[in-house]
């Protein structure tokens, strides 16, 4: 499980905040010694850190800079300031990404999940393949084997099955799904999504992995 | 300073003056004076006469026309006593001084009142800034808690969030000072941005957002250009029809001198007599009448920053039937050389 560090002043935030990433498989650590965030960061190393901009007693670009100049772990600005001179520094003092408040939870798992997978792929270079069971998954040209039976997946699909993957025996839902589509810049509507389901849950019957993709009514789906 | 107006309003010393003359006649008519005494003594007066009228019309001349012609030359009429020499004349003077002391009185007031404005707008920003948190809060509680926050409170605090920007964004749009960092943007992150954000309210109206090939660089600010389309697209949800396959499309067009972005939707469509005004502040026309969810305040906010970032923002539609939100992006020949 990756930790992620949530900098923030506001209670009420991080507690939600805490929540949502417990939810998603991650270890969420409070910072509660704003004084000595640095020293405590340094101690703690966690995977990413959410850090807010605007916090008493702690200057969010100056921690950020001084942070660089001993580590590389990934922080993610929040802000509830978007001002353009604000992401430009955050950037330039080496932020991986920049979000505003109030932001969409699924986005910011987007975000978190893209510059972890960024950061961790340096060590990991085989990202482009995937396994479930005994199949072999390879999303770079989007095709699903096992033993020497082969089928080629649609992008939706690759999508989807990608994420399912990755949540694997976890509830999805929908609206996750959705995001990461329109996320890809695939604009689909339910009735599609819907249809992208059915049709991949046809291919994996081909393969031989027949009701692996569960519907959970109200909830959203499940890869067992 | 017209000198018909001019010996006008100086009559009386002409009465004065011939008045005098004739007693002065009399006088000299009642001692039997030499006549080549009167008359040169005449000709005396008459010159007397002629200096004390037009001496202090060519000292003021000048003064007055500067005056005069400056404050209908300047747009800033106001600004009229930096550009006059201070008169040597009295009268010149004390007009000089009260302009003087009226401007630096109205000075003040104006200090006094963009003071006002600046705290105002600071407090706006600021309030902007800490309702987020508690908006933030919310967001994040509906998104953990779905047992308790169904999708219709999602969507009331998208309506809020939505609210909150249009505050922000007309509070900077208004400011003289810049917000802005133009540079080349990618359209297809904005319109999924834009897409992401508004996501929830497309799927749940049935809509179907429709994204041609966008894979076009222009030269803006994208955190303005997805607040402007954003309220484009949001005007399409407000006022889409009751039909089966509504839909928002978005396609580029991309010409030698520019490049426009177009967004489509099949929605009630805006009557020819509004579509005119669509730009006004708080216009809300006919269709605004209808939902009573219009400020009028959108398409204004958006085309106040679409002018500040020296892109332009067109409107067509047919009553029914479609409208089209045209935003053109002009090429900078220069910043081609640049790269």
């Amino acid at each position: 499980m990756d930790k992620i560090m949530i900098i923030e002043d506001d209670e009420a935030i991080c507690t939600e905040l805490n929540k949502l990433l417990e939810n998603n498989n991650y270890e969420p650590i409070i910072l509660t010694d704003f004084k000595n965030a640095l020293e405590e960061i340094l101690q703690i190393v966690p995977d990413l850190i959410l850090l807010d901009i605007n916090i008493p007693f702690l200057n969010g670009e100056l921690l950020l800079q001084n942070l660089r100049k001993t580590s590389n772990i990934p922080v993610i600005m929040v802000t509830s300031n978007n001002s353009k001179t604000d992401e430009a520094l955050s950037i330039s003092y080496g932020a991986d990404d920049y979000i505003t408040k109030p932001y969409n939870p699924n986005i910011l798992l987007l975000r978190i999940g893209a510059v972890l997978k960024r950061t961790k792929s340096n060590y990991n270079t085989n990202l482009n393949d995937l396994t479930y069971k005994e199949l072999k998954f390879n999303i770079a040209r989007g095709t699903i084997k096992k033993d020497d039976f082969e089928i080629t997946l649609t992008k939706n699909e690759i999508i989807i099955f990608t994420y399912l993957l990755n949540h694997q025996n976890k509830i999805v839902t929908r609206d996750e799904l959705m995001t990461t589509l329109w996320d890809n810049a695939e604009y689909v509507n339910e009735n599609a999504l819907t249809v992208n389901i059915s049709r991949l849950r046809n291919k994996l019957k081909e393969v031989g992995y027949e009701d692996v993709i569960n519907t959970r009514k109200g909830l959203g789906y499940i890869l067992s | 300073m017209k000198i018909g107006a001019y010996f006008k309003d100086n009559l009386y010393k002409l009465f004065v003056f011939v008045f005098c003359y004739i007693i002065n006649l009399l006088i000299f008519l009642a001692f039997k004076v030499n006549k080549a005494v009167i008359l040169s003594s005449s000709f005396l007066y008459l010159v007397c006469f002629l200096l004390v009228l037009l001496i202090p019309y060519f000292k003021k001349k000048n003064f007055y026309k500067d005056l005069l012609f400056n404050i209908e030359a300047l747009d800033r009429s106001y600004l009229v006593l930096e550009t006059l020499t201070k008169p040597e004349f009295y009268e010149g003077k004390l007009l000089y001084q009260a302009l003087y002391e009226i401007n630096k009185s109205m000075n003040e007031n104006v200090r006094k009142l963009e003071h006002h404005l600046q705290d105002f707008k600071e407090y706006i920003e600021m309030w902007i800034h800490e309702v987020k948190i508690p908006l933030s809060t919310l967001v994040l509680m509906s998104n953990n808690h779905k047992e308790q926050f169904d999708k219709k409170t999602k969507l009331q605090l998208k309506r809020l969030e939505d609210y909150v920007d249009q505050v922000l964004y007309y509070a900077r749009s208004e400011n003289a000072e810049k917000d802005y960092l133009i540079k080349e943007t990618n359209l297809s992150k904005v319109i999924k941005n834009v897409g992401l954000k508004n996501m929830d309210e497309i799927l749940e109206n049935k809509i179907d957002y429709i994204v041609g090939k966008v894979d076009y660089n222009v030269l803006t600010d994208s955190k303005w250009l997805e607040f402007i389309l954003g309220q484009i697209i949001n005007n399409s949800i407000k006022y889409k029809r009751d039909i089966k396959n509504s839909y928002i499309k978005i396609s580029v067009r991309e010409e030698q001198e520019m490049t426009t972005l177009i967004i489509e939707d099949n929605g009630i469509g805006i009557k020819e007599l509004d579509l005119l005004q669509v730009f006004d502040k708080s216009f809300t026309g006919e269709n605004g009448r209808h939902t009573n969810q219009s400020t009028g305040m959108g398409l204004f906010i958006a085309k106040n920053m679409c002018e500040k970032l020296g892109h332009k923002i067109d409107i067509e539609s047919k009553e029914n039937e479609y409208t089209r939100v045209f935003i053109t992006f002009a090429k900078n020949k220069y910043y081609d050389v640049l790269k």
